[in-house]
């Protein structure tokens, strides 16, 4: 997006003060979505993001700014603000910039850029057919297709000659939402697979009409739901999108934007057991192909297979470069940022909590009195305190050993800490689903994954008075 | 920018009427850590969104390219847009308001402070938050945030309207101690007056609550007399204006389809919306160029109207009430500036006559705890037991649920503590009869 003489230009007015690294990201996206409403089309458009952001770093502090133009007077006007909040003088001055080579790990054959706005109206409409024949309670239903194709430049330097990445994303995310009444009662259900693939995975790979049918089928289900008892009970967790609870309880505490300043729940845990024996997690930009993967990281490193927890114990951070350096760690390819909007940070890619022994169906069978979680809407973290929450969207009751009636409005909340200890049982059907996690550095794509489990005791919160 | 070449080429690549709004915006933030500047970020973006009606069909298209193609890349993009919209309705822009009610909200002032004395004032909350407590051990964030945004909107009616607004914003949040347990606490203040800033206030708010925290515990399982902060009633109240939104209403998926005029809520709640009121939620004009009013949403407990933009003011034979925002590549209703009538009571005066009850200060994972279609929600939440008419032990990790409609029912009061918040709500703090809280 600029030339190497730029850059070289641009880097150098950044290190004028004494930065000790200086690094230039350029992003160029185009941005697609279409939504149909009660299978017509209601909107649809294309958005251009674009624009540079500029970081400096100097040991433990960093600068960072960022702009919509990327024309020469601009960028070396912003390199130069930003030098500012540096008082020193030069260590290095950059002469050459050497590009390196991105291994992809995302192929891709068929873009979705490259798809007519038709066809993905005709899938959709597919989608709203196979739901709405369902039942007719299912009153409104929307079902959109979002995708992005963001090319992405970065020029960094630590040192005479600075490198250059190339690396181009891309992904796609069909969203089916379902909302059905009865009675004065409302109930919506949600469906979003997505993935960093080409449009054969969406037409050709996923069952989309099952999956829409499925998620009508969950709105009429939820509207039978008595409300959520309240207390402390077992509850076991169903696999895929289960695992937001190991997300929220635990991978934001891994990140080294909470470890590096001593702020987490889990700063000086490596080595240290913080979780039941049967549990290890793992972290992984490199599964080829999905929703959280990339090539490389905002910073140029390549993605990782990062194990976080090993049998309970500890065994690493999610680490960046800036965070790294008060760690005393080196960066683990988990840079991550919404778009040049946003400083990067450690960031979570594919995180899941790796297969155990048990047979989920085991699992249940072996729970006397709890709740069974099927799905959930999402939650957040407190990463200082280890404090988390986190939605069913569908959950049920487990009585001697067996799934019966549905709920709705249950919360689980509990601390990270308490909750890993209390995983007893771990299955052997790992899964993996697909959301959207906001935190430091913006809104990302992000897999979170886990097998079936349970929490021997955690505290839920609903309407419905005692569990009996 | 000139946009005189925007209409031109709309004009002959077959747009009957097109809309183009620009937004320019400059920031600058500071944040500090362990008495260092450790980050620091300067930022000055443009953006643009396009509209535009083709063959009776609306159509949309955003860009942050500013160069010689952006003009054709979104009229090209309002084409396929419209191209493929299949709404009934024909589409129609927006010719203007007779009167606008344009405030001057740029405060030249903030932007000639040199920027060491705002680092200097955020270096004195970082000191006195550590000097507050022994037990604070960190303030993890402290931040100043300025920025400035300039809005222009023109049309091919002619219409032209600009706004040019400018905010400070400090943040902090600290981390104590004591023996196992840690707790967090932070607060924001904003507006445009530097002056009006009281860091010792400021600091004393953050400390008093985080410090006040140690101890918690879960009370039982159980149905409460529930006093909500206002910072807490604000985040709620924003999920009941959404189902004022017409446009949900006219798709059934609000729980006060069919509501209109009738009292929906505690005769104790009226909730207006004041768009014009001068400070940084002023607007005067809505994304469609209409002009702001304001307007009772709820009068004593009665749904007075609807938001509306032109779109489901058409289809409900009503007048837009100005309401219409953006959201995503439609308009869709928004609303700021919201005031919700407090009292003359005190605090204390209104849980005095507690018995026993819960006083929630802080709440987590609303937005994914929330039913927005039945007003269910259910999230993590902390606070104090009321016993006695005082306050009592700290509450941790319990959470907090009810229906939207049944907890304005229940309304017995608000006192007079009314704050503004980044939300642009104001409001005061409430005690609803009853709700559920979940514990031991």
């Amino acid at each position: 997006m600029i030339s190497k003489g730029l850059a070289i230009k641009v880097l150098n007015e950044a290190l004028a003060t004494g930065g000790d690294y200086a690094e230039i990201y350029l992003e160029d996206t185009d941005a697609g979505s279409v939504l149909l409403e009660n299978g017509k089309v209601e909107t649809a458009g294309r958005r251009n993001v674009f624009g540079a952001g500029i970081r400096i770093l100097l040991k433990t502090a960093s600068v960072y700014g960022y702009t919509s133009d990327i024309s020469e007077k601009s960028l070396l006007a912003l390199a130069h603000g930003l030098a500012a909040r540096f008082t020193g003088t030069r260590l290095f001055t950059v002469h050459s910039i050497e590009k390196q080579h991105v291994k992809v790990v995302n192929k891709i054959d068929d873009h979705i850029k490259d798809v007519a706005i038709e066809d993905k109206i005709a899938l959709l409409r597919e989608c709203y057919n196979a739901a709405n024949a369902v039942d007719k309670r299912v009153v409104r239903i929307q079902d959109a297709f979002t995708d992005d194709y963001k090319q992405i430049e970065i020029f960094s330097a630590e040192g005479e000659i600075g490198k250059q990445f190339e690396n181009t994303e891309e992904r796609g995310r069909l969203v089916m939402i379902a909302m059905a009444t009865e009675n004065g009662k409302v109930e919506t259900s949600f469906s979003g697979p997505g993935r960093f693939a080409g449009w054969s995975w969406f037409k050709n790979t996923i069952d989309y009409k099952a999956k829409a049918a499925d998620t009508a089928k969950k709105a009429i289900m939820m509207l039978t739901a008595a409300e959520c008892p309240s207390g402390r009970f077992p509850v076991v967790i169903t696999n895929g999108w289960g695992g937001v609870i190991f997300h929220e309880a635990c991978g934001h505490s891994l990140e080294a934007t909470a470890t590096a300043k001593k702020l987490s729940v889990f700063s000086d845990s490596i080595g240290k057991q913080i979780a039941n024996t049967i549990v290890s997690a793992y972290d992984d930009g490199t599964m080829p192909n999905e929703w959280g993967s990339n090539n490389i990281d905002s910073e140029g490193n390549p993605t990782q297979k990062n194990q976080l927890i090993k049998d309970g114990i500890c065994v690493g951070f999610l680490v960046d470069k800036f965070n790294g350096r008060r760690l005393g760690m080196e960066a683990n390819g988990v840079s991550r940022r919404q778009s040049y909007r946003f400083e990067p940070t450690s960031r979570m890619s594919n995180t899941y909590i790796a297969p155990g022994k048990d047979k989920a169906e085991d699992i249940v069978k072996d729970t006397k009195l709890g709740i069974y979680v099927a799905n959930f809407g999402g939650g957040s973290v407190n990463p200082v305190t280890g404090e988390f929450n986190f939605s069913a969207s569908e959950a049920y009751i487990i009585r001697d050993g067996k799934i019966c009636e549905p709920v709705r409005g249950c919360t689980l909340i509990g601390s990270g800490k308490e909750v890993l200890m209390n995983i007893d049982r771990v299955a052997d059907d790992v899964g993996l689903g697909q959301g959207m996690c906001g935190s430091a550095s913006g809104s990302i794509p992000v897999n979170v994954g886990q097998p079936t489990i349970r929490i021997k005791e955690i505290t839920v919160g609903g309407r419905g008075g005692k569990l009996q | 920018m000139k946009f005189d070449k925007f209409f031109a080429l709309a004009k002959e690549k077959g747009l009957s009427e097109a809309q183009i709004q620009a937004s320019k915006s400059k920031s600058t933030s500071i944040g500090l850590f362990h008495h260092e500047i450790d980050s620091y970020s300067i930022n000055d973006t443009q953006s643009i969104v396009a509209c535009g009606v083709v063959n009776g069909k609306f159509g949309i298209c955003r860009t942050e390219k500013m160069g010689k193609d952006t003009f054709e890349f979104l009229i090209n993009g309002i084409i396929d847009s419209a191209r493929v919209n299949e709404k009934n309705e024909k589409a129609e822009l927006f010719k203007g308001s007779e009167k606008y009610h344009k405030k001057n909200l740029y405060a030249k002032e903030l932007g000639e402070i040199d920027i060491q004395k705002k680092i200097e004032m955020i270096r004195q909350v970082e000191n006195d938050l550590y000097a507050y407590d022994k037990r604070i051990t960190e303030v993890d964030d402290v931040e100043y945030e300025e920025s400035e945004s300039l809005s222009e909107f023109y049309n091919s009616y002619g219409l032209k309207l600009k706004e040019h607004s400018n905010y400070f914003a400090i943040v902090a949040s600290a981390v104590a101690k004591q023996g196992e347990e840690v707790k967090t606490n932070g607060d924001v203040f904003f507006g445009s007056d530097l002056s009006k800033f009281d860091e010792k206030a400021f600091v004393k708010g953050i400390g008093d609550d985080l410090v006040s925290k140690f101890g918690g515990v879960q009370c039982p399982s159980g149905k409460y007399p529930t006093v909500l902060k206002n910072e807490i009633f604000s985040p709620l109240i924003a999920y009941f204006l959404g189902s004022t939104s017409s446009d949900e209403v006219q798709r059934q998926s609000s729980f006060l389809a069919g509501k209109l005029h009738q009292k929906i809520a505690s005769s104790k709640l009226t909730i207006s919306e004041k768009p014009l009121q001068k400070n940084f939620f002023f607007s005067y004009f809505d994304d469609e160029g209409v002009a702001t009013m304001p307007k009772d949403i709820v009068k004593k407990g009665v749904l007075n109207t609807y938001l509306y933009n032109r779109e489901t003011a058409k289809k409900d034979g009503v007048e837009t009430t100005g309401n219409g925002v953006w959201a995503g590549n439609k308009i869709g209703i928004g609303f700021c500036n919201i005031v919700v009538k407090g009292s003359k009571h005190t605090f204390e005066e209104m849980i005095a006559p507690i018995k026993e009850g819960v006083y929630i200060t802080e709440i987590e994972g609303l937005g994914t705890g929330m039913n927005s279609q039945s007003g269910d929600f259910s999230c993590q939440a902390q606070g104090y037991m009321i016993r006695d008419g005082k306050l009592a032990e700290p509450l941790n990790l319990i959470t907090l649920s009810g229906n939207l409609l049944k907890m304005l029912n229940d309304i017995k009061g608000f006192d007079n503590r009314m704050k503004l918040m980044i939300s642009s709500t104001t409001c005061a703090d409430v005690l609803i009869k009853q709700m559920s809280i979940g514990g031991k």
